[in-house]
């Protein structure tokens, strides 16, 4: 194939370019925190009142570990009873799998032509 | 104790400031210095290229 | 030309293509070690343990042993893959060679933000120890971490930008002391040097499955914090003395040490802490190594723990530095980038432009984001990267089968060990969907545009022929 001659960037092309790339990156990881959607946070389901350690389910060694960091029942109550949540609705999971596999597909099927492309400037017709 | 605490965030405030000095000014030392043609001029896979004329000699 | 010595001190860094200034080849297998598990090692002193909220202690220890087999994959495939492509830029260039230009640059951009962010997470830690310090010293008020953020990730970008042999040696002694520090703790409080104080049966009691089966593969998200940053011991190729010797050694013997490190770190720390608060990395055991010397009772092993702390973070930050900055140097030079960024320093030998301009962007992590939010992105990155090795070693396997190049490193029982790869990374995608789902599709979201905009847009820059720089046959099947 013809060799590909690709054109100069000017400076300002190269600044504009770095902008975006910068812009998508910054936005990506601060959107979700934007928009409320960060989960995995932890919460209690059922508190307990007046907390013992035998009430939060704890033995008396366990007990003993947590008064030697410093703890009491009642400091240590949500520590110990707060859980996460995994419950998913098989739509999400669906949409997710699609996601994951779209971007692969995409990745490598215009990888292929780019890469058709560098072999046969390379190396020449066969 | 409250007061070296206070005295020790200032100080790396100011070697903060210091570094970030030392690298710009060299980077535009360097920059000036050079041509952009020695500066960039490093390519991929030279060690494999020399390797490979050394076995062919 | 014949008898290149490509190490003599007169021909060192130049070459037959006409670079005059290149990167310095002056690194040794210790040196590779260091840079692998220095990045790595901070994920032993804090973060693993959020696997343990996430399941439970079991859960947690399954979580590190599946890791552990995850990355023995990944380690052997990059040794084989990275003794035979030799450059800057790792699994990159990996990728330019053997699946094609859109991986490659996805895959650079994996390993800039895997890296970048990791550093910040170090950054975020080595603030909050400054100011643990300050307390236990005395101080009564709120400390400003800020300025010590900043110090740490501009004095190791100054230490980076002067030359790699002084920074990878300064990660080999740091790295050594907090191996030492794990070692020692272990030694101390296991019972084999004087009364042991761990408690397993007890602490488990009642405990063993808080989350039921579910809690194990929830667990895979926070298991791969064990290991991550291991690969990015290929970023040092193209200044490792003997690259085809150096970089398979270097890296599987930093894969053993960090199984030896994982396990002990889950061992002793399980069997001092309540897993509900070593399981939380927020309100709970910050620094899971550091909370168990402290429970020891030793003031000599609450410092040697706290500084192994402190110096696992500086490594790991140092490392991050070195490898986002050759990753983001070698996008530069065959223009993925803009070419400025392929840059060498005539005097330090380092890719100076790239190693200043990824200052400010760790910064704006280090001090905008939560640290769990800049974890995860690490991860995430770390994750997508991962999934690209099998398709990589089946491909290259493929296209030059055995014996059509000169392997320096070739990893027994394949494909065994990239269909595991491929499975437990599917796997590990699912923990994450768990409690990170909406973050995993904001960030494909991203690197589905930035690969359409390289597609449509950036490439027309790069040269096609030029790009691939290994001098081997043409592949099989083009």
């Amino acid at each position: 194939m013809a060799h590909y001659t690709p054109p100069a960037q000017s400076k300002l092309g190269q600044i504009i370019d770095v902008i975006v790339l910068v812009t998508l990156t910054v936005g990506a990881l601060f959107a979700p925190l934007w928009l409320n959607l960060a989960g995995a946070a932890k919460t209690v389901a059922t508190p307990v009142e007046n907390p013992t350690w035998e009430a939060l389910g704890q033995n008396a060694v366990q007990a003993g570990q947590y008064e030697a960091l410093g703890y009491t029942p009642e400091s240590a109550h949500d520590l110990i009873l707060a859980r996460f949540d995994y419950s998913f609705t098989s739509g999400a999971l669906i949409v997710m799998i699609v996601v994951i596999v779209a971007y692969y597909a995409l990745l490598l099927k215009f990888s292929e032509s780019e890469y058709r492309e560098v072999i046969s400037e390379k190396f020449g017709k066969k | 104790m409250m007061e070296t605490w206070n005295y020790i965030e200032y100080a790396a405030w100011g070697l903060s400031a210091l570094f970030g000095l030392l690298m710009v000014m060299d980077w535009i030392k360097t920059d000036s210095t050079y041509s952009e043609d020695v500066l960039t001029s490093s390519r991929e896979g030279e060690l494999e290229a020399m390797t490979e004329e050394s076995h062919k000699g | 030309m014949a008898q290149t010595d490509i190490t003599s001190s007169e021909r060192d860094g130049m070459g037959p293509h006409g670079t005059k200034v290149g990167l310095l080849r002056v690194l040794g297998p210790a040196h590779v070690w260091a840079l692998g598990v220095g990045i790595v090692l901070v994920g032993e002193y804090m973060g693993w343990n959020f696997a343990v909220g996430k399941g439970g202690a079991y859960a947690a220890l399954m979580a590190c042993w599946f890791a552990g087999i995850l990355y023995s994959c990944v380690a052997m495939i990059d040794s084989e893959v990275t003794s035979t492509v030799a450059a800057a830029g790792g699994q990159y260039t990996q990728a330019k060679h053997i699946v094609g230009p859109l991986m490659a640059f996805n895959v650079g951009l994996y390993l800039v933000f895997a890296y970048t962010m990791l550093e910040a997470a170090n950054a975020i830690t080595a603030g909050y120890l400054v100011s643990v310090v300050a307390t236990m010293t005395g101080y009564g008020g709120a400390l400003d971490q800020r300025p010590f953020i900043i110090l740490v990730i501009m004095f190791l970008a100054w230490l980076n930008y002067r030359g790699v042999l002084a920074t990878l040696t300064f990660n080999l002694v740091i790295t050594s002391i907090a191996f030492i520090a794990i070692i020692v703790l272990f030694l101390s409080t296991s019972g084999i040097i004087g009364d042991g104080i761990m408690q397993h049966a007890a602490l488990f009691e009642g405990h063993e499955k808080p989350y039921g089966w579910i809690g194990i593969v929830a667990a895979m998200h926070f298991g791969l914090w064990f290991y991550l940053g291991i690969e990015g011991t290929t970023q040092a190729a193209e200044e490792v003395r003997s690259p085809a010797r150096a970089l398979p050694f270097g890296t599987l013997a930093g894969i053993m040490t960090l199984l030896i490190a994982a396990t002990l770190t889950w061992y002793i720390c399980s069997g001092v802490l309540p897993w509900e608060f070593l399981g939380d990395g927020v309100n709970g055991s910050v620094a899971p190594l550091f909370d168990t010397a402290r429970l020891s009772g030793s003031n000599a092993l609450i410092w040697f723990l706290g500084i192994g702390t402190l110096f696992a973070t500086l490594a790991s930050a140092n490392g991050c530095i070195n490898d986002a900055s050759r990753a983001w140097f070698a996008l530069g030079r065959d223009k993925y980038l803009p070419a400025w960024f392929g840059a060498v320093h005539p005097q330090y030998r380092t890719p100076y432009r790239s190693i200043v301009f990824l200052v400010p962007i760790a910064l704006i992590f280090a001090l905008g984001a939560p640290l769990d939010q800049v974890i995860t992105f690490s991860i995430l990155s770390g994750l997508l990267g991962y999934t690209f090795m099998p398709l990589n070693i089946l491909m290259f396997r493929k296209k030059w089968p055995m014996g059509t190049i000169k392997r320096g490193y070739e990893h027994p029982f394949h494909p065994i060990p990239a269909i595991v790869l491929l499975c437990l990374c599917a796997f590990t995608f699912f923990a994450v969907f768990l409690g990170y789902g909406t973050q995993l599709v904001a960030m494909i979201g991203f690197y589905i545009v930035v690969s359409l905009w390289f597609h449509f847009w950036r490439y027309r820059f790069v040269n096609r022929g030029a790009q691939f720089t290994m001098p081997w046959p043409k592949p099989l099947g083009y």
